[in-house]
């Protein structure tokens, strides 16, 4: 059950009856003002990545890293990483991680190279889709190789983290209920849960 | 707060900043933070925690400790008002009497000066006082409480249940520090599952929302923030005559006077103010000051998914934070003691949908199938934990002043000798056994290339291979113990019974520098017991009756 604002007073003014409390509760009633979650209707993505002009990756490896991030996760009935602006997320951490993360940055411009080489780049819709098959397939096949594995392994790692964390991931796909008030904890209502 | 409340004047010196949950605590999802909460690239080799979190952590670099080669050992800390309650797990468990009494049952180590039923009202008045929810069992090595009424049981906690019921093993829901409802003017749990990020109304125990205020009410507390402690003033008389402490910003030297000296800075940081405060070590005729650290032994466990939930509607199962809690039921008497190891553990197992569903990264495939399956997934995750597993006190774990390096301040900084022997590993040997007969009994299907910390291929993420902590071949649980312990004689240890050092009969350590051993439960509780008796103690005496230890 969710509390709402009204509930949320009742309790902190019957709670702040008892002595000493007031000066606590006019704290936290106040982080409850204005920046906090209230119900199901989660808070609006920040414009970050709306804004966000690669730098990173030049233009066409950034359209390539794109292309890729959409196949990894396609829009279907719920959003994928073109709505969750992966590539741009990508292309943020990246920046930020020059001189902190010298290795990652490394890393992922070999794995751009490593996607070139394989033709990647210059490869029309269907080609693309047929190279990230063949790139995934150690990890079904452990008798598989491709020299793109790396890379493929690399975008899929920090596209599923740009994703999930998105609110097009965590909200949109995964129904995320957390990070909100609630008066209850929702027990389980599931008799068969109780026997082995 | 019983000190200013029994009218004697206090002031408080934190070495770390006010902290304000009005402005410092907020819900934020991990989309509203521009690094998806593992903060800026390199951010986080200099701060402990989260990017939600790291302002109620630590400066590494301003706070540097050493480590002898041989040690994996990453120690966690807060510098903050507050300090790490402001974050803690909540797990709020009693201590039992075969804990207290271990040496005296399998030879190892020494008893406690204090037993059970010393400790029980001590017990008895911080539960009533936090507010700790949970469920009475009637178990003599779990004991019970005042509690408030246990929070409900998720799905996969509900399974878990009934899979340790199958297997004859006790379970109950996790004792927490977290209230159920409204309880000394603090209002219930709202369910947000964002207590490690500080909480914004005070449904947790932590004392800026809990003892701090009442404390101030009285008009007998002063706290000082961004005071660096840097030694106790012993005078000759044999009394500690108060501290030294400096400004943080301002680097100012100050001295201040008092009747008596409480330390409780957090267990080794205490144990570097002794250390710091006399050639030697104050309070230290034991030569045992800075020996017999210990930490409560972590690593292992499970992951994976429960299929009974795979595919079912999302729910707020990450909400409070919690699971349920299986008492140690090994090496309590005779009858349940193992030839191959002494001692025992506590497990937690819990499952559900979760903010981040870490498996994600590394689950096989890709593209619309690959998405269905993490949803259907994502809300059937399961996993089992230690909880605390007792690792053995050896006086070759100490800690010492660095002779070479100093903190921000100018102050040495502790040196840190930590390994784990031989029946630290059996016991989590033999957790992980447990730890994978749970999830099976259960159904759960495990996960096997689980990896605990943050998503592979984030930079300076934990896990990632640029990150700077330290990778622990078994873990600590940032249950620190031990470096000053309690003994009945004085020759045995630094405290006695009330945590007051046998040596200056004015100063007292309170943390968990005088654990002899750190039993299997969350060390919180027994140290707030431990310091709720020590304060009692110092009240007695100064009422000048003399209390014996």
């Amino acid at each position: 059950m969710l509390l709402s604002r009204r509930d949320l007073l009742d309790m902190a003014l019957r709670a702040a009856a008892a002595p000493g409390a007031a000066a606590f509760f006019s704290s936290w009633l106040r982080a409850d003002g204005g920046h906090q979650a209230s119900g199901f209707t989660a808070p609006p993505e920040p414009p970050l990545l709306r804004d966000h002009q690669p730098a990173f990756f030049d233009r066409t490896d950034f359209e390539a890293l794109r292309a890729f991030t959409e196949i990894l996760i396609p829009t279907d009935e719920t959003p994928g990483a073109r709505e969750a602006r992966c590539a741009h997320y990508i292309d943020f951490v990246l920046q930020a991680s020059t001189e902190a993360a010298p290795d990652t940055v490394r890393q992922w411009r070999e794995a751009m190279a490593a996607l070139k080489e394989a033709g990647f780049h210059a490869a029309d819709a269907a080609s693309r889709a047929a190279l990230v098959e063949a790139m995934s397939r150690p990890e079904h096949d452990g008798t598989a190789t491709h020299p793109a594995f790396g890379a493929y392994r690399l975008i899929k790692q920090l596209n599923a983290f740009a994703f999930y964390t998105s609110r097009a991931g965590m909200i949109d796909a995964l129904d995320y209920r957390g990070g909100s008030y609630y008066a209850s904890f929702p027990a389980c209502d599931h008799p068969e849960h109780h026997t082995i | 707060m019983e000190l200013a409340q029994a009218g004697l004047k206090v002031l408080m010196l934190e070495a770390g900043a006010p902290v304000d949950p009005g402005t410092d605590f907020r819900h934020r999802l991990l989309y509203q933070m521009d690094y998806r909460g593992r903060g800026k690239p390199g951010l986080l080799r200099r701060y402990s925690g989260s990017e939600r979190n790291y302002r109620i952590m630590l400066d590494n670099v301003e706070n540097p400790y050493t480590t002898s080669p041989d040690t994996v050992y990453a120690w966690g800390r807060s510098r903050c008002l507050g300090g790490r309650t402001l974050h803690w797990a909540r797990a709020t468990d009693r201590m039992a009497d075969y804990e207290f009494k271990a040496a005296s049952r399998d030879g190892y180590g020494m008893d406690w000066a204090v037993s059970y039923a010393d400790l029980a009202p001590y017990y008895d008045r911080v539960e009533s006082f936090i507010g700790v929810s949970g469920e009475a069992l009637g178990l003599p090595q779990f004991p019970d409480g005042p509690f408030l009424p246990p929070m409900a049981l998720n799905c996969a906690e509900t399974i878990f249940t009934a899979a340790c019921r199958s297997l004859g093993w006790p379970s109950t829901h996790r004792r927490l520090a977290q209230l159920t409802r409204a309880h000394h003017g603090r209002p219930p749990c709202h369910y947000c599952g964002n207590c490690v990020n500080g909480c914004d109304v005070g449904a947790m125990f932590n004392p800026i929302a809990v003892t701090i205020p009442p404390a101030l009410k009285t008009g007998n507390l002063e706290i000082r923030t961004d005071s660096v402690v840097a030694r106790v003033r012993a005078g000759r008389d044999g009394r500690a005559q108060g501290v030294t402490y400096v400004e943080r910003h301002t680097m100012k030297s100050v001295d201040v006077d008092a009747k008596y000296v409480i330390l409780a800075a957090s267990t080794l940081e205490n144990t570097r103010l002794l250390l710091l405060s006399e050639k030697g070590g104050l309070a230290n005729s034991s030569g045992t000051l800075g020996h017999y650290m210990m930490d409560q032994v972590s690593g292992g466990g499970v992951s994976g998914f429960l299929p009974r939930l795979k595919g079912g509607p999302s729910r707020l199962d990450d909400g409070k934070a919690a699971g349920i809690t299986i008492p140690n039921t090994q090496n309590i008497d005779a009858r349940t003691a193992r030839k191959d190891f002494i001692r025992g553990y506590v497990m937690n197992a819990t499952g559900g949908q979760t903010e981040y569903p870490q498996f994600a990264a590394g689950f096989p495939g890709y593209g619309s199938e690959w998405k269905r399956e993490i949803k259907s997934r994502y809300v059937a995750q399961a996993r089992v934990w230690i909880a605390g597993a007792e690792m053995l006190a050896r006086k070759e774990n100490f800690v010492e002043l660095d002779p070479e390096v100093k903190d921000h301040w100018g102050i040495p900084v502790l040196k840190i000798h930590f390994t784990h022997g031989d029946n630290d590993h059996k016991l989590i040997e033999d957790f992980q056994q447990r730890a994978e007969e749970l999830f099976r009994k259960a159904g759960g299907e495990v996960m096997p290339s689980a990896r605990r910390g943050g998503p592979d291929g984030f930079p300076g993420a934990p896990g990632a291979p640029d990150a700077a902590a330290p990778r622990r071949a078994l873990g600590g649980s940032i249950h620190e113990c031990g470096t000053a312990r309690m003994s009945v004689s004085p020759k045995d240890g630094v405290l006695d019974s009330f945590c007051r050092t046998h040596d200056i009969p004015n100063l007292y350590v309170f943390g968990g520098n005088a654990f002899p051993s750190t039993g299997d439960k969350h060390p919180t509780l027994t140290m707030m017991a431990l310091s709720a008796r020590g304060c009692d103690h110092l009240l007695e005496t100064a009422k000048g009756r003399d209390v014996r230890a």
